[in-house]
């Protein structure tokens, strides 16, 4: 079972990571620690494991149905804010615009200047 | 036998919360693929209002329902771990473009927050709702950490975590058209970076460059964020 031998690899990095978190206080969640671990393992080591593949390949494909819990709970506090629905979605909304236009324009200025150098 | 108590025979185990879930999902996928896999509807957006529309339908409560649902978000840790694989593949691409994706992630993440801070601050938000709103671009399990210790709702800020990642699709397919990109690695740079998950996940369905890309900037504005959110609030509060 490869898969299952991956899928216990990405839980002990997981709970690594929680174990760091607790020693150093950091503000950061565990997965993100475990995944940089894990992208450190697999460049020390130089090659993907085909037990970690076979593990993290299907759950890559299922993050989107793993978030929706979460996100359906703002269909529910819609009542909560009444009033102040308004100022909220054209900040979000405008604010992401922006911020992508920045984003966009400031990487292909950057990789655009690196390339000519 | 009533409705109502064969709901809550359904609902005593998780199972009834999971196959839920499960259906909205293949389904919402199943009618993204037939709308043609539209940008401005993500597969996920379709799903989530499926869901919702259900759970009024069946007068499932959400607290209820998010109980069940645990069996399946649980494995969000792994999963998160999981992207550290195509993170590693896609090392030596990384690599290459580091000198530029140093300097553009502190000003790109500072400004993913300030725009809609400034924007809400002017639209006269309360001080709760600005605390809920300045981590709408960093992925989920971080933000939330981050929310609690600037004093926001977590309810809140999911809401937000919703709005920026679905409007962050359409608003990078604009814009890279508008600013004539169609370099993968910068569009999915751009969406991990202000569409953290949801967006990462769309990057994925591009392709793995992108998506590796988009990985890339969802853990590192993760991680920026954490460290100067909670700083610039405390420096914020000291000089009011």
């Amino acid at each position: 079972m490869p898969a299952l031998s991956g899928f216990l690899w990405l839980i002990s990095y997981w709970l690594i990571g929680e174990v760091v978190i607790h020693f150093s206080g950091l503000p950061i969640s565990s997965g993100v620690i475990g995944m940089l671990l894990l992208c450190a393992t697999l460049a020390v080591r130089g090659r993907v494991p085909n037990s970690i593949a076979a593990a993290a390949q299907p759950l890559i494909g299922l993050l989107a149905m793993l978030i929706m819990p979460g996100v359906v709970g703002v269909f529910f506090i819609v009542g909560d804010l009444a009033g102040q629905w308004t100022a909220i979605l054209v900040a979000l909304v405008l604010g992401t615009l922006l911020s992508v236009l920045t984003t966009l324009w400031l990487l292909k200025h950057l990789i655009g200047q690196s390339h000519a150098s | 036998m009533p409705a109502n108590s064969l709901l809550t025979m359904l609902t005593t185990t998780p199972l009834f919360a999971v196959g839920l879930t499960l259906a909205a999902y293949l389904i919402g996928s199943g009618l993204f693929q037939r709308l043609k896999r539209p940008s401005w509807l993500p597969a996920i957006l379709i799903a989530a209002l499926l869901l919702a529309g259900a759970l009024a339908l069946i007068g499932l409560p959400y607290a209820t329902y998010r109980q069940g649902a645990t069996w399946l978000t649980v494995l969000l840790g792994p999963a998160t771990v999981a992207l550290g694989m195509p993170l590693y593949q896609q090392l030596p691409r990384i690599y290459q473009l580091w000198r530029p994706l140093t300097i553009c992630l502190p000003i790109a993440a500072t400004l993913a927050a300030f725009y809609a801070l400034a924007i809400a601050w002017l639209l006269g938000s309360s001080d709760t709702i600005l605390a809920s709103i300045a981590a709408k671009s960093v992925t989920a399990p971080i933000a939330i950490g981050i929310t609690e210790q600037l004093g926001g709702t977590t309810a809140l800020l999911l809401g937000a975590l919703l709005v920026t990642g679905v409007i962050t699709i359409p608003c990078v397919s604009l814009a890279a058209r508008f600013l004539h990109i169609d370099d993968e690695r910068i569009i999915g740079f751009a969406l991990g970076l202000n569409g953290h998950a949801i967006g990462t996940v769309r990057a994925f369905e591009l392709s793995p460059l992108a998506g590796a890309f988009a990985s890339l900037g969802m853990s590192l504005t993760g991680i920026f964020s954490a460290l100067l959110l909670p700083l610039a609030w405390r420096l914020i509060s000291i000089a009011s």
